[in-house]
């Protein structure tokens, strides 16, 4: 028989979510349909709504703390967010619907692990990392390093994300983010690849590149990056960084598109992402 | 479980378990039909209703997740026989054909035209995206919408007059 507990404490939080067979609820677009579908069966289900220290945003320092089961709308419609990780904010505008917005949570689409998890995206090439809480205490786990596959995370049994930090960055980013798939709102990408660039007397001064949906995991494309770092971005460049992007994925065939398909997206939106970069 | 949430205004009681969605406490257990399950998972918008003022898929709430929460479902909209604008609107524009999506339609339409009293057609095609009309197709529905936001505002005029 399905428990539902509702949690006030993040002490209650970490005793109920001990108890064998315990998820966490957040918003619930992904564990409701889980569930039903019998993709995961639970035994009770910890709702962590009115715990204060998973809601909200917050500026300390440089950093932006958005707590793990604040609603995506609330992080969408929040100007520090627009102001210090513009990138986020456009991201989410794209990510599901009005509806999932509303419940969909920044922890729960991180623990979900989906490979297509578009707010994974933002996260990655903002360095951000994420503050996990257990038994034996609080880590700190950046968000390049949370995920080992399909539904799987760090997150150990017990654990759950507090909190996303997202440190201060340069302001002068030139962003970029397009995800590829079927429908406008409430697409699963079949690709999508994010960016960030800043430039320095016509060369790159840094570039960060990531992926969803070429792989197990969303993933940063570091030899791209590296390809491209100090050098002026012209056509070659421009080229060779969107193929090494592509050697760079592990893309699958499913039912949205075939790998082949798949790599030669990533390789195509990276491509565009510099050559606008180039032309801003 | 007893849940406790107001649902249209009145003060509501439902015994749930810890499966029952929103959903199904507002259709099964307070008959609350015009709330419409379409895919059941959060693709179709068919049950959108009001959660605290903001749309979410009825079908992706727990029951008790509602614990102590407010609710506006399409049935709380009407004054008696009279329809709310924004329903006269989608009849008046054709705006339905089977008709089955048009609640979650009119739900999503309420809380736009409460924040945006004059959408802009991207603030309208935004506030509708979750909602997926199966027969009729968007362009009539887009007009509903259009119609029912100069209405409101009509009224609103004469309400100052």
């Amino acid at each position: 028989m399905l428990r539902y507990v509702r949690v006030d404490t993040e002490a209650d939080l970490l005793d109920a979510l001990r108890k064998d067979g315990a998820r966490l609820l957040s918003g619930g677009t992904d564990l409701i349909v889980k569930m039903r579908s019998g993709l995961v069966q639970p035994k009770s289900l910890v709702d962590p709504a009115a715990v204060p220290e998973l809601r909200g945003i917050e500026t300390a320092g440089g950093d932006l703390r958005i707590g793990a089961a604040t609603p995506l709308a609330e992080i969408l419609a929040s100007r520090e967010v627009g102001e210090r990780a513009p990138l986020l904010a456009d991201v989410l505008r794209v990510l599901g619907c009005v509806q999932i917005r509303n419940r969909g949570t920044l922890g729960g689409n991180l623990a979900n692990a989906s490979p297509a998890a578009d707010s994974a995206i933002p996260l990655l090439l903002y360095e951000a990392t994420l503050e996990v809480v257990g038994e034996g205490g609080t880590r700190s786990v950046p968000v390049d390093g949370f995920f080992l596959g399909p539904g799987r995370t760090v997150l150990e049994r017990g654990e759950y994300i507090r909190a996303v930090h997202i440190p201060a960055s340069r302001q002068d980013w030139i962003t970029f983010f397009h995800k590829v798939g079927r429908r406008r709102a409430l697409t699963i990408a079949i690709a999508s690849v994010g960016g960030l660039a800043a430039f320095s007397r016509g060369s790159v001064a840094e570039v960060r590149l990531a992926a969803g949906s070429v792989a197990p995991i969303p993933l940063r494309l570091r030899s791209a990056e590296e390809r491209l770092a100090g050098r002026a971005l012209d056509e070659e460049a421009v080229q060779r960084a969107g193929a090494l992007a592509a050697e760079e994925v592990s893309p699958i065939d499913d039912v949205r598109a075939t790998a082949r398909y798949r790599r030669e997206v990533t390789r195509d939106l990276v491509a565009r992402f510099l050559a606008q970069a180039a032309g801003a | 479980m007893k849940v406790r949430f107001t649902v249209n205004g009145r003060a509501a009681t439902v015994e749930a378990d810890a499966e029952m969605r929103l959903l199904d406490a507002l259709r099964d257990e307070l008959h609350l039909t015009g709330t419409k399950e379409g895919c059941g998972e959060g693709e179709c918008g068919a049950c959108t209703v009001l959660l605290d003022g903001r749309p979410v898929n009825s079908c992706l709430v727990l029951a008790a997740q509602a614990e102590g929460r407010d609710v506006l479902t399409i049935e709380g909209l009407a004054a008696g026989p009279q329809l709310h604008p924004i329903q006269q609107a989608f009849v008046d524009a054709g705006a339905a054909q089977c008709g089955f999506c048009t609640p979650g339609f009119v739900m999503s339409t309420y809380a736009l035209l409460r924040d945006h009293p004059a959408p802009s057609d991207e603030e309208i095609l935004t506030a509708l995206e979750g909602n997926l009309c199966r027969c009729t197709g968007y362009v009539k529905i887009v007009d509903a919408v259009r119609r029912a936001a100069e209405r409101l505002a009509e009224a609103r005029a004469q309400e100052t007059a």
